[in-house]
């Protein structure tokens, strides 16, 4: 038996993509990416992003790498901006949709087969059930074009997966020893789930959350492509937008960009979930330099 | 030489960083009809040896000269030729009857597919062999049984299946890797006998590996005994017993508990009664077809515990006795009857009476890797009932973990390490501080050695009377294990589907058993059994919970039953003249009905 099998995750985690070539690229992927939205938020970078620096759809040269737009704004500085843009709405609905798919499905894979259960199971048939798109052009529509009803929207339907993936898994821990003992000594049940259920799914939770993080970028830049997304500021799905007309015309510049960051930026934190996965999964071991499932 | 089976020099080497070298130049011989064991604590590499043999594992972690199955040398075969061989010439069983069977198949089409597999018969014929190999398992109804699906069927069919599928095609060689180690007693002991006489008829050499010297000795003729990769000794069986010459060997014989030895020690006089039960019952929500009914588990169930005195609640797989253990503190609400703890009532809505038993009833299960909680430290583990029950200062509860450490024979540092980096003893000594640390009353211990190897579970036993006579708490003991039982328990109650059937004083029922089902289990103890031979029992499994039969339940399986058996249901009849009702030999079988 492996050493390794349920050490706390993040030195699990630390270790395990440490020895992931794979993994590796995509951590320093999305460390790339992160540096960059941080110096966005501190005001190092990308803060000419709004204003005319150049003549309309300049060719892409040292001055301008992508080149300038249909209004002569710089097109590498409007990507490196839309990082920041991404990492807002990839952070914000990964850890709202993890905090709530982390209530409900406790509380119901706690209650299995309750009426807690069966409200919760029906919330979330109902919400899977409403077409995804139509569900936030009503929501755009009903709150007037808020800048956050996008965010809303995501948080309010990506929460059901992680919801029933816990649920499952608290069910199983529930049925655990370790569990009774707490119950036979008289621990309340908040005390017991907080402390001894949710500790044990901190893997899954994290796993669930870059998933989410991923999904959440991708529908932003198609929300943002339909109108429905970022209304105040830019974003990889606005540029994206805006390449349609002038891709005809022969200017790939916003195009190339915008693809490219977002290309690499999913291809990144893909890698890195990947590797997280492996590396927080206790029967997984590793043989040769690949992971494996581990024989029982 | 026309040994069925030989292997010269087979060594297995895991791959990994160091790597394990599980089988280190092990050399055997069965001989056609030979039945032998191979018997060793975990780890040692009985089922990598086997493996091996079966080729299971990646080829390049098995070295070996020779393996010969008959005049036909195994190495030199590729995969292909292997296959063919598998299953027809050379066979195997494994532990788990519930994941060694496909789920989505019914039990007829897995069966024949061995049988067409193998090009022995087809269409008609095969089907016709199939029954023929169930039947021959000692199996009936076997047209109904052949469209059945594994999950209908109880864990001793499962296996009898399994064994039939690996002698459809009555193999030079089966090897069977723990094959009754997930079976109850009374059915293992049928299965075990099927097995040799299958074997016998056949002319089968059978290589069985087992953790248990008991089944070993049971049916096997030769015995080797293996230990870190190594055979130490091997010896036919009367003589492995009699004269070990390996002093490994002797310490296995000597840490297997036993049933026809009685416990060093006396037990300590018996105090007041602590906990006392009356009629309880305690009974499951369920959903059958649609409809809700409620199974009942635990039935009308009286009975006491003194303090400082080990009860032993011995009892087959579902019989209800985990679930009365776990009632005792809550975990499943009882529906009927009356609980006094410590002289004063317990019931559902009272709040404070039940945080006194939770402070002194305190529960050890079975899997110690359970029981502890992987993301939290022994220490943190430890002191969590001492935060609950707000037991001294902050600083003093730090001494008492490293005490209770220290108590149970582990050192205070271990308070730092997490259950992963435990063994498994250690984690059930770790299971044991963490009951013992509230200083309570009484232990409720589920099965707490069925999970550690014999020479663990020895040095386990030893602690747990060690301890009781320092500490001075009662035991409930629950087990399958009436060994384990016979080395611990100062009182026994024997249950069965949902009821007491019979209780007393160790010694009396082991020497002395009165109910028909207590002699059953007692001898199909494997190893030299005690007591009065009952006689086998009839049918091989216990009815359901959820119709249990009328009159007495044990009537449907019982050697000894009577017409009146199946219309009136037994009530209690005193077997002794003790004066003291609590040393009593009590049993509910009307045999006894004019005894007094």
């Amino acid at each position: 038996m492996s050493a390794s099998v349920a050490a706390a995750p993040a030195a699990r985690a630390f270790r395990g993509i440490g020895r992931d070539r794979w993994g590796l690229l995509g951590l320093v992927i999305v460390t790339i990416f992160f540096l960059l939205a941080a110096g966005v938020w501190l005001g190092w970078l990308g803060q000419d992003w709004a204003r005319a620096v150049g003549g309309r759809w300049e060719p892409a040269g040292t001055e301008h790498w992508f080149g300038t737009n249909l209004l002569g704004q710089d097109i590498f500085q409007r990507a490196v901006y839309s990082a920041r843009t991404a990492f807002e709405i990839g952070l914000v609905v990964a850890l709202a949709t993890t905090v709530l798919g982390a209530a409900f499905g406790a509380l119901a894979g706690w209650r299995a087969f309750s009426w807690v259960d069966d409200v919760a199971l029906w919330v979330k048939g109902v919400l899977d059930s409403v077409p995804f798109y139509l569900f936030v052009a009503a929501l755009a529509y009903a709150m007037q074009g808020r800048a956050f009803a996008m965010h809303i929207a995501m948080i309010l339907t990506f929460w059901t997966p992680t919801a029933r993936l816990l649920r499952a898994e608290v069910m199983r821990l529930k049925a655990q020893d370790f569990v009774k003992s707490a119950q036979a000594i008289g621990l309340p049940a908040w005390r017991i789930v907080l402390r001894h259920v949710l500790p044990n799914t901190v893997h899954i939770l994290l796993v669930q959350g870059t998933l989410v993080f991923v999904a959440a970028i991708k529908t932003e830049v198609i929300l943002s492509f339909l109108g429905l997304g970022v209304q105040d500021g830019v974003s990889w799905g606005l540029m994206l937008a805006e390449s349609t007309q002038e891709v005809i015309a022969g200017h790939f510049g916003n195009f190339l960009a915008a693809s490219g960051f977002l290309f690499t930026f999913l291809l990144g934190l893909n890698l890195l979930s990947d590797a997280l996965q492996d590396a927080l999964d206790p029967t997984m071991t590793r043989r040769r330099g690949r992971m494996i499932k581990a024989p029982a | 030489m026309n040994a069925a089976l030989a292997v010269r020099n087979l060594t297995v080497r895991f791959p990994g960083d160091p790597g394990v070298l599980a089988v280190d130049g092990v050399s055997l011989d069965i001989a056609r009809g030979e039945v032998v064991g191979l018997v060793g604590e975990s780890g040692c590499g009985k089922t990598a040896t086997a493996n091996a043999i079966m080729r299971l594992l990646e080829p390049s972690c098995i070295t070996a000269d020779s393996i010969r199955l008959g005049e036909r040398e195994l190495i030199a075969l590729d995969e292909r030729q292997f296959r063919r061989l598998r299953g027809r010439d050379i066979s195997m069983v494994f532990q788990e009857p519930l994941t060694s069977l496909d789920p989505v198949l019914t039990v007829g089409s897995q069966v024949r597919a061995v049988i067409v597999r193998h090009g022995l018969a087809r269409g008609k014929a095969a089907r016709e062999a199939a029954a023929d190999a169930l039947r021959r398992m000692g199996l009936s109804d076997i047209h109904h049984l052949m469209g059945r699906y594994p999950h209908q069927l109880s864990g001793g069919m499962r296996q009898r299946i399994v064994i039939a599928m690996a002698m459809a095609c009555s193999p030079a060689v089966l090897i069977a890797d723990e094959p009754t180690t997930a079976l109850d007693v009374t059915t293992q002991a049928q299965v075990l006998d099927e097995l040799l006489r299958l074997g016998r008829d056949n002319g089968t050499a059978i290589l069985l590996i087992t953790h248990d010297l008991g089944v070993a000795a049971r049916i096997c003729g030769r015995i080797i005994v293996m230990r870190e990769g190594k055979f130490v000794e091997s010896a036919p069986t009367e003589q492995l017993f009699a004269r070990p010459a390996h002093p490994y060997t002797v310490e296995l014989i000597r840490a297997v508990p036993r049933v026809d030895q009685k416990p060093a020690e006396a037990p300590p006089p018996a105090g007041d009664s602590l906990l006392r039960l009356e009629g309880r019952r305690v009974s499951h929500p369920l959903r059958v077809a649609g409809k809700r009914r409620r199974l009942v588990a635990v039935k009308d169930v009286s009975l006491e515990i003194r303090r400082g005195e080990i009860l032993g609640l011995v009892g087959e797989s579902g019989c209800g006795k985990s679930t009365l253990a776990q009632s005792l503190v809550g975990l499943k609400p009882a529906d009927g009857g009356s609980m006094y703890f410590d002289g004063r009532q317990v019931t559902g809505g009272q709040a404070a009476a039940w945080s006194r038993v939770r402070r002194q009833v305190q529960l050890v299960f079975q899997d110690p890797r359970a029981s502890l909680s992987p993301r939290r430290s022994v220490g943190q583990s430890l002191i969590e009932p001492l935060d609950h029950f707000g037991i001294d200062t902050r600083t003093g509860r730090q001494a008492r973990v490293a005490q209770a450490l220290h108590r149970v024979g582990l050192e205070a540092a271990l308070a730092f390490r997490y259950p992963h980096e435990l063994s498994g003893g250690q984690r059930q000594r770790v299971a044991l501080a963490r009951a013992l640390i509230s200083e309570p009353d009484l232990i409720v211990a589920d099965e707490p050695l069925s999970s550690l190897d014999v020479s663990v579970q020895a040095r386990i036993i030893r602690l747990l009377l060690e301890l009781r006579r320092e500490m001075g708490f009662a035991v409930l003991l629950v087990s399958h294990d009436l060994a384990v039982i016979r080395q611990l328990a100062d009182r026994v109650a024997v249950m069965y589907l949902g009821r007491i059937v019979e209780s007393a004083p160790a010694d009396a029922l082991f020497e002395n058993p009165a109910h028909p089902y207590t002699r059953a289990l007692l001898s199909a103890v494997p190893g030299r059994a005690a007591g009065k031979p009952g006689g086998p029992l009839a049918g091989s499994e216990p009815p359901s919970l959820l119709t249990p039969p009328p009159g007495c339940v044990f009537h449907t399986r019982c050697p000894e039953a009577m017409n009146r058996c199946s219309r009136i249901d037994p009530p209690e009849f005193r077997v002794d003249h003790a004066v003291e009702p609590l040393s009593a030999h009590r049993v509910h079988c009307l045999l006894h009905e004019n005894t007094h």
